[in-house]
């Protein structure tokens, strides 16, 4: 007997249906997660889970002025940057989601993602 | 070989469903681009930008505000950009004002005057001598007493469409720029496109738009991340804190905002003051105004142009006004409501 819909089209379906609820959790997943964006110039250059991160992950961009960030113990920072004014590194270590510190002279923003916030005043 | 009924029927079904998911997938993604949330972030105006955009053509409008921004820094506002309006007029020590010029200079003389002169838009030359943001350093007493008595935006004169500005004095729009950056994006940007709702970021001072309630943080003035979550409507927030703008000499820190009768940093036990407004040149320049009058005129001053405030002082005492209570969480240990 011929069917409008077959096994084959069944398996098709439940494909897709799968390929989307894997894509949902995982976005889930990160949302429990403190997720360090590393941004230069407004482009993402790197991102780092730092809950993951076990023992020192230093990262440095190609920035003039250059800039040293460091994520270590579940915090990401700025440790040093040739800038005159150094506001990124007194701007201390990061570790709830929503806090950001930013170096201007060199274009450089560190975030973690997920703030409850619409914005940040300051 | 031709295929059977059963074959054929099989056939057209995975099509379908081929062509249904095919559709779904170009709909949803244009779907995102037209009326999806779109965020976006560029530096400019000599700070770090963000937008927030829901709605119809949100991509576009975020290229449309990056454009405006660089526009009004570069042509009109800084001082720091030779091709601007504002260079032009501290360089000939005035000229003929253009609309938009003229009002913006209107309210900050409004802002002056009600202050009792706390808040001086003219103090370019007492704040270049300081050095912030570059190699900071104390200024000699005589240069710094010199370049005072040169400046005062009581001696700044607009006559007939024609601004004066005296010798030595040069106007500078730091404390208001974002303000109007926020205002201008505003009236000619997102009140004349279909978006539903849109946040705008330029630097600390953020503009909210649309009809939802909005969480906007305040930023810890002492270390990392933030102290309190206001709940407001559509509107502009600046703060101005001594946290912002310093350099350290000898164990002492020198902030950027400066007391217009001493030239030097403003020192009253306040570490951040956060102005709310319907206008973004009123919260910007309130918040440096606010901050440089102290908490009890401060408070009188944001009450008397109907904005809100919230103050927080070196013992980590937040102050707020009406307006604010009850739309005001702290968010960190160690701060104190004391309206409440």
């Amino acid at each position: 007997m011929n069917k409008l819909i077959k096994k084959t089209d069944i398996v098709i379906i439940f494909s897709v249906i799968l390929i989307a609820a894997a894509f949902l959790i995982f976005q889930k997943s990160s949302d429990g997660k403190h997720i360090a964006e590393i941004s230069v110039d407004g482009k993402v250059i790197e991102t780092v889970n730092l809950d993951d991160v076990t023992g020192r992950v230093e990262i440095i961009p190609d920035t003039n002025p250059k800039v040293v960030i460091v994520a270590e113990n579940g915090e990401i920072y700025f440790e040093s940057a040739e800038c005159p004014d150094k506001i990124c590194v007194a701007g201390g270590k990061l570790r709830r989601r929503g806090d950001t510190a930013v170096c201007l002279p060199a274009r450089t923003v560190v975030s973690i993602t997920g703030s409850s916030a619409d914005a940040i005043t300051y | 070989m031709p295929l059977n009924r059963g074959e054929r029927m099989k056939r057209k079904s995975v099509g379908i469903i081929l062509a249904v998911s095919l559709t779904a997938v170009i709909g949803f993604l244009i779907y995102s681009h037209f009326f999806g949330n779109f965020e976006y972030n560029f530096f400019a105006m000599d700070t770090y930008n963000s937008l927030k955009i829901s709605g119809f053509g949100s991509a576009g409008i975020a290229d449309e505000i990056e454009s405006l921004v660089y526009d009004l820094d570069v042509n009109i506002l800084s001082r720091q950009s030779e091709s601007s309006a504002l260079s032009a007029l501290n360089r000939n020590h005035g000229g003929p004002l253009g609309d938009d010029l003229r009002g913006y200079l209107d309210t900050l003389l409004d802002v002056y005057s009600k202050s009792g002169g706390r808040f001086d838009f003219t103090l370019g030359t007492v704040s270049d001598l300081w050095g912030f943001g570059k190699e900071g350093k104390v200024p000699d007493t005589g240069e710094l007493n010199e370049a005072l008595s040169l400046t005062g935006a009581d001696k700044i004169k607009i006559k007939d469409g024609e601004l004066t500005i005296p010798e030595g004095a040069v106007i500078d729009f730091g404390s208001a720029g974002k303000g109007i950056g926020l205002d201008v994006i505003r009236d000619t940007i997102l009140k004349k496109s279909r978006i539903s709702r849109a946040v705008v970021s330029l630097g600390g001072s953020v503009l909210t738009y649309g009809k939802k309630e909005f969480r906007v943080a305040v930023n810890d003035p002492f270390e990392s991340g933030t102290m309190a979550v206001l709940t407001l409507p559509s509107c502009c927030v600046s703060t101005s804190g001594s946290y912002e703008r310093f350099f350290e000499q000898d164990g002492r820190r020198y902030h950027h905002i400066l007391d217009p009768e001493t030239g030097y940093p403003v020192d009253n036990g306040l570490v951040s003051v956060t102005v709310v407004s319907d206008s973004g040149i009123l919260s910007d320049a309130l918040s440096t105004a606010c901050f440089a009058c102290g908490l009890d005129k401060g408070m009188e001053l944001a009450r008397t142009y109907g904005c809100d405030a919230l103050f927080i002082d070196s013992d980590k005492n937040v102050y707020i006004t009406e307006g604010l209570e009850g739309k005001t969480e702290i968010t960190k240990d160690g701060y104190i409501l004391k309206n409440e």
